[in-house]
């Protein structure tokens, strides 16, 4: 463990845009009102705001008289060990990094991107979640932080293929678009695989899986170590480079989406006219030009609602295309939850606090709110497109015995295709 | 046609699943949905299956498996093996139901 490590990462974390971030919050709260664990709990260091205190703190102290002053006046003691400690709990066990606190910040401050920096920071002093980070060891030595090895990458692809009688194309020469699923697809949820074969195939995409870049889940994204960051955006981008495609497109996963799509300039190079989309966007593009076609009123029974990811419809901005479907397909039933949209609540699964198993108190907790939403609403089936997502509901319905439909967007658009 | 599996309930948050025969690739993709909605403990009894279907299937099911106990087959503990990670459940071994009841009300 090394505090200065952590230090020196948050003063080099702050730039002219984070310092005048810094000096701009005026410590109002709102951030607190729009955290689902602050709300879900009440513990004040919960808040946002609080989350990102370290870094506001050795900014203070390295760059500003007042905080040289109090340092040399022994009213603030400089950042330590004890503090990183305490802080990891607050940025990985109750922070999803969903950025739900930014939207509602009147002085328009990123703070998700703040918190990510104190992660950053933490990281690189070591103090990550063990959880987590055996899980980005396992994803650096392995390719995937569940285990999907290139064996067992081939044996779930040969799986899929036999028994949901689909062709998934593998390294296939001169494909346009190149899909890269998540692990979690493709261990705890495979029909998704043979899901969104169907609905490529049906499209007339000229597409292809790569054995090189098969994972896109990005766990560097969660210790927050630029380096794993960039480590594994350079597999899928040089696995896409080498097949010579146009197009990739992220399949169910929320916060792969983000770190490719958005993150990922700032980060490696990105072939210039590579384009990333998710399969949720590619599914709206399908409907409008008429590629897919779904048969009307396919699920118009009971209640159905659907859960925004952060990572796709809040940053991702993947809003209409989720309601267009719900339209075709259950035009009675659907029903919005509140708050929805780029508003929603995070299902508390996000930014790795899944995979830390001393957060599942917190992460149930904030489930609650998500619960009230769907009780609120009545709906007796959530519909979602981020398997991160998918796997804290199935958890949550099973750790809170609740009566409630689990489905996967891209799942129920095959199931209704037109043939 | 049957199902190569039949779902029955043992009791409140236990289901008995039985294979009695050859899946077909129906039933692979019935169980795969079953499974991706179950939230309860499992009881598989695979006394009524071959071997080989046996350890084709477990392995590629294993991953999907909720909480669950295995009875009715001689199994070799590799067949359950699996990479540890947050989103896999325990699934064990037992020489007999009761034993595998008993474990499964623990957990």
């Amino acid at each position: 463990m090394d505090t200065q490590n952590a230090i020196d990462v948050f003063i080099k974390e702050t730039g002219s845009q984070v310092a005048a971030e810094l000096e701009a919050c005026t410590r109002c709260g709102m951030c607190a009102e729009a955290c689902h664990f602050y709300q879900a709990t009440g513990v004040p260091e919960y808040a946002p705001v609080w989350k990102f205190e370290l870094l506001r703190k050795a900014h203070e102290q390295r760059f500003t008289l007042g905080g040289k002053i109090k340092l040399a006046l022994g009213i603030d003691k400089p950042v330590n060990e004890e503090d990183l400690k305490e802080w990891s709990s607050y940025v990985y066990h109750a922070c999803t990094v969903c950025n739900r606190c930014a939207l509602v910040c009147p002085m328009g401050i990123d703070i998700g991107h703040l918190i990510a920096g104190v992660r950053t920071g933490l990281s690189a002093a070591g103090f990550v979640p063990k959880d987590l980070e055996d899980s980005v060891q396992k994803q650096i030595d392995e390719g995937s932080p569940l285990g999907v090895t290139d064996e067992v990458y081939g044996q779930r692809i040969d799986f899929v293929d036999d028994e949901w009688e689909v062709d998934i194309p593998v390294d296939k020469e001169g494909a346009d678009t190149l899909v890269i699923f998540s692990s979690i697809e493709i261990m705890k949820f495979p029909q998704d695989l043979a899901a969104i074969t169907k609905i490529l195939n049906a499209a007339g995409e000229n597409w292809t899986v790569s054995t090189k870049a098969r994972e896109v889940v990005n766990f560097g994204f969660f210790d927050g170590n630029p380096e794993h960051k960039k480590l594994i955006l350079k597999r899928v981008l040089d696995g896409a480079k080498e097949m010579g495609v146009k197009k990739i497109v992220v399949t169910e996963c929320g916060h792969a989406y983000d770190a490719l799509r958005w993150s990922s300039y700032n980060l490696v190079d990105v072939p210039k006219d590579l384009e990333i989309t998710h399969i949720v966007g590619l599914i709206g593009e399908y409907l409008e030009s008429g590629r897919i076609k779904l048969k009307e009123k396919a699920f118009n029974e009971g209640t159905i609602t659907f859960h925004d990811a952060c990572k796709i419809q809040r940053t991702g901005g993947h809003i209409k295309e989720p309601r267009m479907v719900m339209d075709i397909l259950a035009p009675d039933s659907f029903k919005e939850m509140t708050p929805n949209k780029e508003q929603n609540f995070c299902c508390g699964g996000g930014g790795g606090v899944i995979v830390i198993k001393d957060a599942d108190p917190l992460r149930y907790a904030a489930f609650e709110l998500k619960m009230d939403q769907i009780k609120e609403v009545g709906a007796d089936t959530v519909v979602m497109a981020c398997a991160n997502c998918r796997l804290q509901f199935v958890d949550c319905v099973g750790h809170f015995n609740l009566d409630l439909k689990v489905a996967g967007l891209s799942q129920m658009v095959a199931d209704a295709l037109e043939v | 046609m049957t199902a190569s599996f039949t779902l029955t309930p043992v009791e409140k948050g236990i289901m008995r699943c039985i294979h009695t025969s050859k899946f077909s690739h129906e039933d692979v993709r019935s169980l795969a949905n079953f499974l991706a909605d179950y939230h309860g403990k499992l009881l598989i009894d695979l006394s009524e299956t071959t071997s080989e279907d046996c350890a084709k299937q477990l392995k590629q099911f294993r991953p999907m498996m909720p909480t669950a106990a295995i009875i009715g087959v001689d199994l070799d503990p590799a067949a359950l093996e699996i990479p540890d990670s947050y989103y896999v459940h325990e699934v064990r071994h037992f020489q007999s139901e009761e034993q595998a009841l008993a474990w499964l009300r623990e957990q």
